[in-house]
């Protein structure tokens, strides 16, 4: 089966100024996400994430390369039927209701009339949306506005979802739940494309990630893999006493192993913040 | 229905629907409504002319300069919202044309348009109708016969003004499509309108013999460029009959108008198409 995205040898410039300053965004890049996966793109602000992912849904041009979505030819209304987009910090027409806007994207999309109410309600559903649904879209909260955002992306039922930073300005609650939504789609067979800068969520969805910087590709694989420090092991031991580190201290000597370090296991303040504010929500 | 008509529409619909809730609208029909409504009180500047011919040049001016205005300003506006705003990036990322995009942008600017005439032509036909009757009581009086107005002349005037907003809001949205920022689009797009009224003086040139070929040149692409947007004024002919117009100029001058329309268009859309959002 083709891959859900292959990219091979994609270059992208920019000319700036009158002069026509070449400003190469994008270098020499090639990648195969597969499919079925929640694929991690990373990487600092500038170092063409953005373009990619723009550029794979024909929104730019590229200056060269090779690009296929699905086994289908890039920038085609084929490949964007079976293909889910969400920009970075979306703006949606703001007097149009949630419910409103997410039709408006299913019948852009080619939902069929007779399945349209229920996809609206699907896709609705699946973001939490359905009771903030009759509102309109300018009284939304930025974590509801993300999550219409993965609604409209989503209507279709598409085989791809690309998000651009989804969690963008949204608080931790409301990232744990765009988390879930995530995670539902990879339930459902479906390639989730994930942009983002909120690593530790990364580390957390992502079945592979790849590290890109200044334009080109660093780094790719498994998180499992990449993470991994396979030089290295971590014991965590209850009720240690100092003569119980001091015996296990010499019996991994004489094993010719060293003990580098002893700290207490921590939790990570995200997950203490959800802890503390679990149940609510933001409306 | 066909699949792209369809999305087309579901464009030009939102497209309407944010452009009636735009305060610049609302702003300019007010003003134009209140210009058709003042040229009965102003009547008594009518130059010697007649008070129906004072009112609906009046009133008709209004309808043109206001409706010109929002046409280039709102088009550009509307344009330019979708994509600073990026919810283009959204709508393109879908499948829909680039084509698409911009004629569902085009029928929605056309469609507020056409509710500006309807509401202004229909207000200052009230406006003749009201005045017209007074008339004609003063004239049973008097003996002498007034000048009338016509209904359907006024529906063929609401009809050609709107295809030359039409014209206008193709040029500007392929002048959008072009430009990089709103400003420029209206500046250019306001500059192409007033070319558009002065067209006529490049035909006439064009027609007087010249040595310079240059210059012969330059006029032939100028008024084939440029459509000459002076030609829908028909106003006085058409609502007071001052002048007899026959149905084939009309015709002409319909198609001349659609011919431009779908060229400028076309232009947008292959100028659109090559646009990195």
């Amino acid at each position: 089966m083709s891959a859900a995205i292959s990219v091979r040898h994609l270059t992208k410039d920019f000319r700036i100024g009158l002069r026509g300053l070449k400003l190469r965004a994008v270098d020499d890049l090639s990648l195969e996400i597969p499919r079925g996966q929640v694929f991690g793109l990373l990487g600092p602000n500038g170092c063409g994430k953005s373009t990619t992912l723009k550029i794979v849904l024909g929104l730019v041009s590229a200056t060269a390369g090779e690009i296929s979505i699905l086994g289908e030819s890039y920038a085609t209304s084929a490949a964007r039927r079976r293909t889910g987009f969400l920009p970075e910090a979306p703006y949606f027409h703001k007097f149009l209701t949630g419910r409103e806007l997410v039709r408006y994207c299913a019948q852009l999309s080619g939902v069929a009339a007779g399945d349209l109410d229920a996809a609206v309600e699907d896709a609705l559903g699946l973001a939490a949306m359905s009771e903030a649904a009759a509102r309109p879209i300018g009284t939304y909260s930025k974590g509801m506005l993300q999550r219409i955002g993965f609604a409209q992306a989503v209507v279709h039922d598409p085989e791809l979802v690309i998000l651009d930073e989804p969690t963008a300005g949204v608080d931790p609650v409301g990232s744990a739940a765009i988390g879930r939504m995530i995670d539902a789609m990879r339930t459902k067979g479906k390639t989730v494309v994930l942009c983002s800068h909120l690593l530790g969520q990364v580390e957390q969805i992502c079945d592979r990630v790849a590290i890109m910087d200044r334009g080109k590709l660093v780094l790719e694989g498994a998180v499992e893999d990449v993470l991994a420090r396979r030089d290295r092991h971590v014991l965590t031991v209850e009720a240690m006493t100092p003569a119980a580190r001091a015996a296990a201290e010499a019996a991994l000597e004489a094993h010719g192993a060293k003990l580098t370090s002893v700290t207490h296991p921590r939790r990570s303040l995200e997950d203490l913040f959800r802890e503390l504010v679990t149940g609510s929500r933001d409306a | 229905m066909n699949a792209s008509l369809r999305r087309t529409l579901w464009i030009s619909r939102v497209t309407f629907l944010e452009a009636v809730r735009q305060r610049f609208f609302a702003f300019l029909l007010v003003l134009g409504a209140a210009m058709v409504l003042s040229s009965v009180s102003l009547r008594v500047f009518d130059f010697g002319h007649g008070e129906l011919k004072f009112i609906a040049d009046f009133g008709f001016g209004g309808m043109f300069f206001f409706g010109s205005v929002l046409a280039v300003v709102m088009t550009a506006q509307l344009f330019f919202s979708e994509i600073d705003n990026k919810t283009a990036l959204t709508l393109l990322a879908k499948p829909l044309s680039r084509a698409e995009f911009l004629l569902g942008k085009f029928f929605g600017a056309w469609a507020v348009l056409g509710v500006f005439l309807v509401v202004l032509a229909g207000l200052q036909g009230l406006v003749l109708w009201a005045r017209e009757q007074e008339l004609i009581a003063m004239a049973e009086q008097s003996g002498k016969i007034p000048a009338t107005f016509s209904v359907l002349g006024l529906g063929q005037l609401v009809l050609m003004q709107w295809l030359r907003l039409g014209v206008v809001i193709a040029i500007v949205l392929a002048i959008s499509a072009l430009a990089r920022t709103f400003l420029f689009a209206v500046v250019v797009g306001s500059l192409a309108v007033v070319a558009g009224q002065l067209q006529w003086i490049a035909q006439d040139a064009f027609l007087r013999p010249t040595d310079s070929q240059a210059y012969a040149a330059f006029l032939w692409v100028s008024t084939r460029l440029i459509p000459n947007l002076q030609q829908f004024n028909l106003a006085d002919a058409l609502v007071l009959g001052s002048a007899a117009v026959e149905e084939g100029a009309l015709i002409a001058v319909g198609f001349s108008g659609l011919a431009y329309l779908v060229a400028y268009l076309t232009l947008g859309a292959l100028i659109f198409r090559r646009r990195e959002i």
